[in-house]
């Protein structure tokens, strides 16, 4: 009975053991659900401020510092500082917000300047970036001003000062020759020349372009004028000069004219497009988008409607795109922001309508504050709004940080700025400021899939057939040969296949095509044709060509029809394509040939896929148990009837995996896409073309995004994607294996 | 000390040494085998006959189960494997090079130590070897099935789920499948690897009890660990040891006046 004593003490420190042994392992199988836990909402956080909407919070009101009619407004880039146009052609400067050290308080005069000497008859702005204004004065003569601000800092502050700056040297400019007085102005410059468009109190529309050109002598500056008119008659009611100073765009009522004036001196009517007033409602106002290839018509019944050029067959027209119901009364005021394709309304009713054209998305429609406005203005960082009714100002803070991405964006068709119809589309950046950036993450789907596909079609049927071959044909001792040799490829940095495909075989492809094409028919047929020349030798011949011995006729087989194929390359090329596959497929079949496509990533991917394929594929045939396959040849099948009958089937689960394992790796693969390919949006099948996957797109635009933009949230939503798809796809794969082996588990 | 008591329905005693061509159903002449450098099989040479339960006995490692194996070639599976001597079906030595080992073994099914069906349904377990042959006519097959299962004596058990999974049933039940796959094909000698190793008692019985109708029918060589089994079911006993035959007898002979002192050791416990 003692003797039992201490093996019960021995056993506690085993428990202990078993204790510490199982509470290791849950935690570290939970810690992996936490880690891919947090790498999902650290993608959501990252993300999920793209699909907020619009908020507008009203800061402060005070009384409009400029008497008198308000022209035009504007909020200088630190939104400390306002400004006012009057229609008696006086500037003021006044603070928005107390500011520390000064005595500044909301609504605060800092600076009133009369710009013009007399009243003035009309008055025109730039679009909002090029930040001039023009005053049109007696006699046909315009005075420009530029509302100017220096900062400077004291005691660690930012102190700003507003000025009136003199365009021209505060000289008034003669923009009719004849000395009429101006009822309408336009006026539009681009840094070097500056483009007028006007009509006359004789009713006249005339268009000056003025080069000033400094003399080298004298220093002084000289104003170079062109003048033309316009073959319009009657009183007008806008005119637009693009900042290309291209074209002037006139409307009268509901008529809309384009005029080519990009050859000074010169005009031609480009288009005159009369607006079907039932369909689109009578056109209240016009206005420029940001970038200035759209314009926005306000419209009577409330909405707004984009229109831009198009390529068509009688040239690039005008043509009516999309609109936006922005209110249910006529829209009197449409302003648009700096660089984005945001645009803010006000209605006859004073309501406040804020939209992006890309995306096509309403941010906010109503009164904010209970303000019925009639002037709205956004300064040029676009989270500062003023809005104006009755002498009033009201001050919002404006939080509008990703107008341009919605989801029905990322993944429809949107009609993009001078493309000729919707389209998916995804082009981030460029050089301009202008430019309207295309988030649509259908293209690198596309491209992921399109890759992971060609990738599949190479990998699966020579990563499967050589699984089978090793686990089920093989000699146990080359097989232990083999299976690591294959294994070690799965070792092979991404980075050394992608480049040697962008390198070495890309062109290889290229200059071989009709060689590679043979090789990919021919050395599947060849070793078809030689296992049918085998069953027709004699069974006493059969029985000593065992499979192992098979294998060694058939590799040398294999590499002569490769060498064949490559022989016949030029042949081939020379006798069916001209002498050049490349031109052929370019002329005769329309199709287009990149040096880095989906051929050769098919090649490299499948490359680097295989592996994955072999090694699971062939644990999962080597362990169907041996006892059923020998089940199966005690019956009478030969090895082959085995194979596909008994042992496929039951490995079936380990097969599946496999594949699926394989597409996992394919589909997240990274440095190879991003070498091989030529990374470049496209939606297209074609094996010859390339594609971006959404792993390469992130690689290549992670670094040049700027923290906290739309573009970096985007690229962490493509990121999440990547993800989902990951997800989905082991998800399936687990669930589909799980089914498989219950049915065909074996004991 | 065990005490075996050889049963009544032993059939009537045959001369092992000089069996007619009628009588037999195999002949193997000077077999010996070797798995690389070591022999496992000595010089066997007997004969096996007709429609008669054939028991190969003896301890692990004699080589009875490899001796087995020779007879439908599942050797041939083992690379290492090296068979020289006959054996002789239809005048005929199976290890010619002319002869096709898939073909052989449709005539000398196996009926190996662990059940193991197919993962498919019952009925597919029972046609798998008639569908190998190319036959595919449901009206064939769905006679095959009820034939096959009736001969293993399991048709009452399945008849309402011949659908079912092979899995879903009781390792007997599975045991009596893969007979009946086996005699679906029709062989003429039915090889049986230890078939009752991995299972009850009961399922023994059954087994055992379908073994003494199956010689009706096809020539049975049962391998055996259990010598009451072997007693019980067989009508001649070969003894095996360290990869000789050591004596080859008529079973109620072999048990109750052994011939050779290492029989007798045997039977009587002494080692095994």
């Amino acid at each position: 009975m003692a003797a039992t004593q201490p093996a019960l003490g021995a056993s506690n420190y085993r428990l202990f053991k078993d204790r510490a042994a199982r509470w290791g392992v849950s935690l570290g199988g939970v810690m992996v659900l936490v880690a891919l836990l947090l790498i999902f909402f650290y993608l959501l956080y990252v993300i999920e401020p793209i699909f907020r909407g619009v908020e507008v919070n009203h800061e402060r009101s005070f009384a409009s510092p400029a008497g008198g009619e308000v022209v035009a407004m504007g909020v200088e880039e630190q939104s400390e500082i306002g400004y006012q146009f009057n229609a008696s052609g006086e500037l003021v400067f006044f603070a928005l917000q107390a500011k520390q050290g000064t005595d500044w308080e909301p609504g605060k005069t800092l600076l009133r300047e009369q710009v013009t000497e007399s009243q003035p008859t009309a008055f025109a702005q730039t679009q909002p970036q090029n930040n001039r204004y023009a005053y049109a004065v007696e006699g046909g003569t315009v005075r420009l001003v530029e509302p100017k601000f220096t900062s400077k800092f004291r005691d660690g502050e930012l102190f700003i000062t507003p000025q009136v700056g003199k365009v021209n040297g505060g000289e008034l400019i003669q923009v009719d020759p004849q000395g009429e007085n101006l009822t309408q102005l336009a006026y539009e410059y681009d840094g070097e020349s500056m483009l007028f468009a006007a009509q006359t109190s004789d009713n006249r529309v005339i268009v000056n372009s003025i080069q000033a050109s400094r003399n080298f002598l004298s220093g002084a500056v000289e104003l170079q004028s062109k003048f033309t008119e316009l073959p319009i008659t009657g009183s007008i009611s806008q005119l637009v000069v693009t900042p290309d100073l291209r074209q002037v765009l006139v409307r009268q009522n509901n008529r809309f004219w384009v005029y080519d004036v990009s050859r000074t001196g010169t005009v031609k009517e480009r288009q005159l497009i009369t607006m079907d007033a039932p369909r689109f409602g009578e056109v209240t106002s016009m206005q420029l988008l940001a970038g200035a290839s759209s314009v926005l018509f306000g419209h009577a019944n409330g909405k707004v409607s984009q229109w831009f050029e198009v390529s068509g067959d009688d040239g690039r027209r005008y043509q009516f795109i999309r609109d936006f119901q922005a209110a249910e009364t006529a829209i009197t005021d449409i302003v648009v922001e700096y660089y984005r394709r945001t645009f803010y309304t006000i209605s006859a009713a004073g309501e406040l309508g804020v939209f992006h054209t890309t995306s096509e998305a309403e941010l906010y429609r109503g009164k904010a504050n209970e303000v019925a406005a009639d002037r709205v203005v956004i300064d040029p960082r676009a989270n500062t709004l003023l809005l104006m009714n009755d002498n009033q100002l009201h001050v919002f803070d404006l939080i509008n940080e990703h107008p341009e991405v919605t989801w029905s964006g990322i993944w429809q068709e949107v009609w993009y700025e001078g493309y000729p119809e919707p389209d998916y589309v995804w082009q981030s950046t460029s050089g301009s400021d202008d430019f309207e950036p295309k988030f649509s993450l259908v293209p690198i789907s596309f491209g992921t899939i399109k890759a992971a596909a060609y990738a599949m079609l190479f990998a699966v049927p020579i990563g499967l057939a050589a699984a089978v071959y090793t686990a089920y044909f093989m000699s146990p001792s080359v097989r232990k040969v083999v299976k690591p040799t294959v294994e070690i490829m799965e070792a092979l940095p991404t980075v050394i296949l992608g480049f040697l495909a962008g390198l070495w075989l890309a062109p290889i492809v290229e200059h071989y095509l009709p060689g590679i094409i043979a090789v990919i028919l021919l050395v599947p047929l060849a070793i078809v044709m030689f296992a049918f020349l085998t069953t027709q030798l004699p069974q006493r011949l059969k029985n000593s060509f065992t499979d192992g011995r098979a294998a060694l006729i058939l590799l040398p087989l294999v590499a002569l029809v490769g060498w064949f194929s490559f022989q016949m390359s030029p042949v081939i090329e020379a006798w069916l394509f001209d002498g050049n596959v490349r031109r052929f497929l370019t002329n005769e079949l329309g199709i287009t040939f990149d040096q880095r496509n989906s051929l050769v990533v098919g090649i490299a991917m499948g490359f680097a896929v295989i592996p994955t394929i072999f090694s699971i594929a062939e644990d999962a045939v080597f362990s169907v148990p041996k006892h059923l396959s020998n089940g199966s040849l005690a019956l009478g099948a030969t090895t082959w009837q085995t194979l596909t009958k008994v042992v496929l089937l039951t490995a079936s689960p380990g097969i599946f995996s496999a594949v699926m394992m394989g597409l996992g790796r394919a589909v997240g693969e990274t440095m190879i896409v991003l070498m091989a390919t030529g990374n470049t949006p496209i939606m297209d099948w074609n094996i010859f073309e390339g594609m971006r996957t959404l792993s390469a797109n992130i690689a290549v635009e992670m670094p040049e995004s700027e923290v906290g933009s739309s573009h970096y949230r985007i690229l962490f939503l493509a990121a999440f994607v990547l993800f989902v798809f990951t997800f989905a796809f082991n998800t399936v794969a687990e669930l589909v294996r799980q089914r498989l082996r219950d049915k065909y588990s074996s004991m | 000390m065990i005490s075996v008591t050889p049963t009544d329905n032993q059939a009537e005693r045959l001369d092992l040494e000089n069996l007619s061509a009628e009588q037999t159903a195999l002949e193997i002449r000077n077999l010996n085998l070797h798995y690389g450098d070591a022999q496992a099989l000595y010089d066997i040479s007997m004969a096996i006959p007709k429609n008669r339960v054939t028991a190969f006995i003896g301890p692990s490692g004699c080589g009875k189960s490899t001796l087995l194996r020779c007879i439908n070639r599942m050797n041939d599976l083992v690379e290492i494997c090296k068979v020289n001597g006959e054996i002789l079906l239809h005048e005929k030595n199976i290890y010619d090079k002319d002869v096709d080992a898939a073909a052989l073994r449709r005539n000398v099914g196996m009926v190996f130590q662990r059940p193991n069906p197919f993962p498919k349904s019952i009925y597919e377990n029972v046609v798998y070897g008639m569908r190998l042959q190319g036959v595919n006519d449901r009206r064939t097959l769905d006679e095959v099935v009820e034939r096959s299962l009736k001969g293993a004596a399991l048709w009452e058990e399945v008849k309402d789920r011949l659908n079912a999974s092979a899995f879903s049933l009781s390792g007997g039940q599975q045991q009596r499948l893969v007979i009946a796959r086996a005699i679906a094909i029709e062989p003429e000698v039915l090889l049986l690897d230890e078939p009752t190793s991995a299972l009850d008692p009961i399922s023994t019985l059954t087994i055992e009890e379908l073994i003494t109708e199956l010689k009706e029918k096809y020539t049975v060589v049962i391998v055996t660990h259990n010598m009451q089994q072997a007693a019980r079911v067989s009508d001649q006993t070969a003894f095996m040891y360290m990869g000789k035959l050591i004596e080859y007898a008529d079973t109620n002979t072999l048990f109750t006046t052994p011939s050779q002192k290492q029989t007798e050791d045997y039977i009587t416990g002494r080692y095994g």
